[in-house]
């Protein structure tokens, strides 16, 4: 007790003292062992100069702004995942994926590459090969092979990876669900930002082809005029297939809680689709089967939205309602899967 | 089916304005069952203003409390509003508040500083709001000297007062903290503690979660006990404390000589029975525990003899939960 007759505050603190507030601090004291202890007891102490700690005296500041509206919260969103390409302390890309975005870039402007060599060298085989022309336009987007074999659906996988599976995982989607931040929202920006960067490198390097092609020969009007529309149809081509790749992938993500599996169930349904359609044709040469194969249904769409002569013997009607259920499909799995997300719903 | 992607309404623009009269927080004869199992059982509550210590053992019904608070639960029975509205229904809520999870899971490739920021823009905040109002936090918390690592690198502590940080960016009118203390040093328990008071004595109203009885003493005296789903006690400490010193209690003496020192003790009236702990340890039964401390220095003076410890044994979460359930617990 101190001269007052008070308690101080290290000192033992009895129940029911009468005026005297219990607070229960001397408890914690003994408990933790930092109270005034028994004077005949020894201990050790650290050497001087060694920093034990801080206990602080806080002065809360409030900050008495005002918040700003939905998009920019949405923003914060989508540049979290995509700045983390150029900058760190946003959502970090692995050196893997940059490393193989970066060839999948420089491997779709080979066409272009090979179009400025025939130019150059004067080879106009070459530059009929390469040149811009409607089945060199499709082949940019919708070629399988390279293109749909190995590099789009390649990054794809990459991308989708741990989009969403990795915050199931981790539980960080609580993080954004604890603020203003709906769920649709959510699911938005996560699917723009796979779509920008499949865009980039799908649609973003048909512009760059179209337009190399274009300073490269020093084409007039005329040609332009020919070839604008068909430059369209295979950008529209081209963001069908932005668009199925990501929510595919995205769907896939949202049912996982890890890479590896949203990636191989990825590359598993456009590859093996693929290959199955494939063998069957073979047996039956009827190509319905290629309904099955997301790739096969806008690979047909862009052939006859580019007025290339079809590979495929049904109509293409029935590739677009096919492409249009897949795709209902995997956003129903995305949506649903989003918004029971950190919720338990029994 | 369709999925109910608008569980959170149609935004925070397109809501109602959050009532500025209605209490915080409010559960009005809320129910949550997880198939046949009950998590919350009927519970109401109103809290608004300064911190309140949400206490209870595990499977209480605490987090089930604070999912539903933070509309990842739907109540199966019920009204939870937050500043009168349904946080299930709408996020606008979430903007005036700040919700600390139990959960470890930070994006540890950032540093504080950067995490902080991040949560802040969340909020709608610019980059430089975001910057100005991170350090300001981060310094509340007393973490501007590691503001700049990686929180993979953070002690357990540091990641709390972080996480703290984070729900306090957006300068949030309800706090609340799932564990805050949880697996803390006393170093960073005793400066969570701080940051908790000067938050409620902000006139913020805070909801701190624990299962240990002196955790919560020491942040407040404003307590609400949760068993098994079923709210036991809303209130003061004290009030709470009074009941129980109606019944019998054991205070525990550790000093040289147990049996010279109960030759004093035995003939009080406070005292109703002596129990032989250990060769160093006696346990007084009582029925008064606040008399029977306020006796008690003049009683060993008498003795001689040299104690070194007194504690209350049954001074703790389980005993009070012990004596509100008449001993079912």
């Amino acid at each position: 007790m101190n001269e007052d007759g008070e308690v101080g505050d290290i000192d033992a603190e009895f129940l029911g003292e009468e005026g005297k507030a219990v607070s229960g601090a001397s408890r914690m004291e003994a408990a933790y062992g930092s109270g005034d202890g028994d004077d005949d007891l020894t201990a050790q102490v650290a050497k001087t100069g060694v920093v034990a700690g801080t206990i602080f005296d806080t002065t809360y500041r409030p900050w008495r702004g005002e918040l700003n509206p939905r998009w920019m919260r949405n923003w914060s969103i989508l540049r979290h995942h995509l700045l983390g390409f150029v900058k760190k302390g946003h959502r970090p890309w692995s050196i893997w994926m940059k490393l193989a975005l970066f060839g999948c870039l420089i491997g779709s402007m080979g066409d272009l590459a090979m179009a400025f060599l025939g130019t150059v060298i004067g080879d106009t085989d070459l530059y009929r090969l390469f040149g811009a022309s409607r089945g060199n336009l499709y082949g940019h987007v919708l070629g399988f092979f390279p293109r749909n074999a190995l590099c789009f659906p390649l990054i794809a996988a990459l991308l989708i990876g741990g989009m969403i599976s990795e915050d199931r995982r981790h539980g960080t989607s609580a993080i954004y669900f604890s603020r203003p931040i709906e769920r649709r929202d959510y699911t938005a920006m996560k699917f723009l930002t796979v779509a920008i960067v499949l865009s980039i490198l799908i649609v973003g390097t048909l512009a760059i082809y179209y337009l190399g092609d274009i300073l490269l020969r020093g084409e007039g009007w005329s040609w332009l005029l020919d070839t604008f529309p068909m430059f369209l149809a295979a950008a529209l081509a081209g963001f069908l297939l932005v668009f199925t790749y990501t929510s595919i992938g995205l769907a896939l993500s949202s049912v996982s809680q890890g890479r590896f599996f949203p990636a191989v169930a990825f590359l598993a349904i456009f590859l093996v689709s693929k290959l199955l359609a494939f063998l069957i044709w073979q047996l039956f040469e009827r190509s319905v089967i290629y309904l099955i194969s997301p790739y096969d249904c806008i690979a047909h769409l862009g052939q006859t939205m580019l007025g290339i002569s079809s590979s495929y013997d049904h109509p293409w009607t029935w590739s677009l309602v096919s492409i249009l259920i897949i795709n209902a499909i995997a956003l129903y799995v995305l949506t649903s899967r989003v918004s029971s997300m950190e919720v338990t719903r029994e | 089916m369709i999925p109910d992607m608008s569980q959170r309404g149609d935004g925070p623009e397109a809501q109602a304005p959050v009532q500025a009269e209605a209490p915080t927080v409010l559960l009005d004869r809320v129910s949550k069952w997880y198939g046949s199992i009950v998590g919350l059982n009927d519970v109401s509550i109103a809290i608004s203003g300064g911190v309140s210590g949400i206490l209870g053992m595990n499977g209480a019904g605490k987090s089930t409390l604070f999912k539903l608070l933070t509309g990842k639960l739907k109540p199966s029975q019920g009204t939870v509003r937050l500043f009168g509205v349904d946080p299930w229904q709408s996020t606008k809520p979430f903007g005036r508040i700040g919700f600390v999870s139990e959960s470890e899971k930070l994006y540890d490739w950032m540093t504080g500083l950067e995490f902080v920021a991040t949560m802040a823009r969340l909020h709608g905040m610019t980059r430089e709001e975001a910057v100005t109002e991170s350090e300001r936090v981060i310094e509340f918390v007393g973490m501007s000297d590691a503001m700049n690592k990686r929180i993979g690198k953070y002690s357990k502590g540091m990641r709390q007062r972080i996480k703290i940080a984070h729900a306090l960016v957006n300068d949030p009118d309800l706090i609340i903290l799932d564990e805050p203390l949880q697996g803390c040093d006393p170093l960073a328990r005793t400066t969570i503690m701080n940051v908790i008071r000067e938050l409620g004595a902000q006139g913020r109203t805070v909801l701190v979660s624990s299962h240990i009885l002196q955790e919560i003493e020491r942040i407040t005296e404003q307590i609400v006990i949760l068993h098994r789903g079923r709210l036991l006690a809303l209130g003061n400490l004290h009030a709470i404390r009074s009941m129980l010193d109606q019944h019998p209690h054991s205070i525990r003496l550790t000093c040289d000589d147990p049996r010279k020192i109960s030759q004093h003790l035995v003939n009080d009236d406070q005292v109703f029975g002596l129990q032989f702990e250990t060769e160093e340890s006696l346990i007084i039964k009582t029925r008064n525990l606040g008399e029977m401390h306020a006796r008690l220095p003049a009683l060993i003076r008498q003795s001689g003899i040299r104690v070194t410890g007194i504690d209350n044994p049954d001074d703790n979460l389980e005993s009070i939960l012990q004596y509100l359930t008449g001993g079912e617990s």
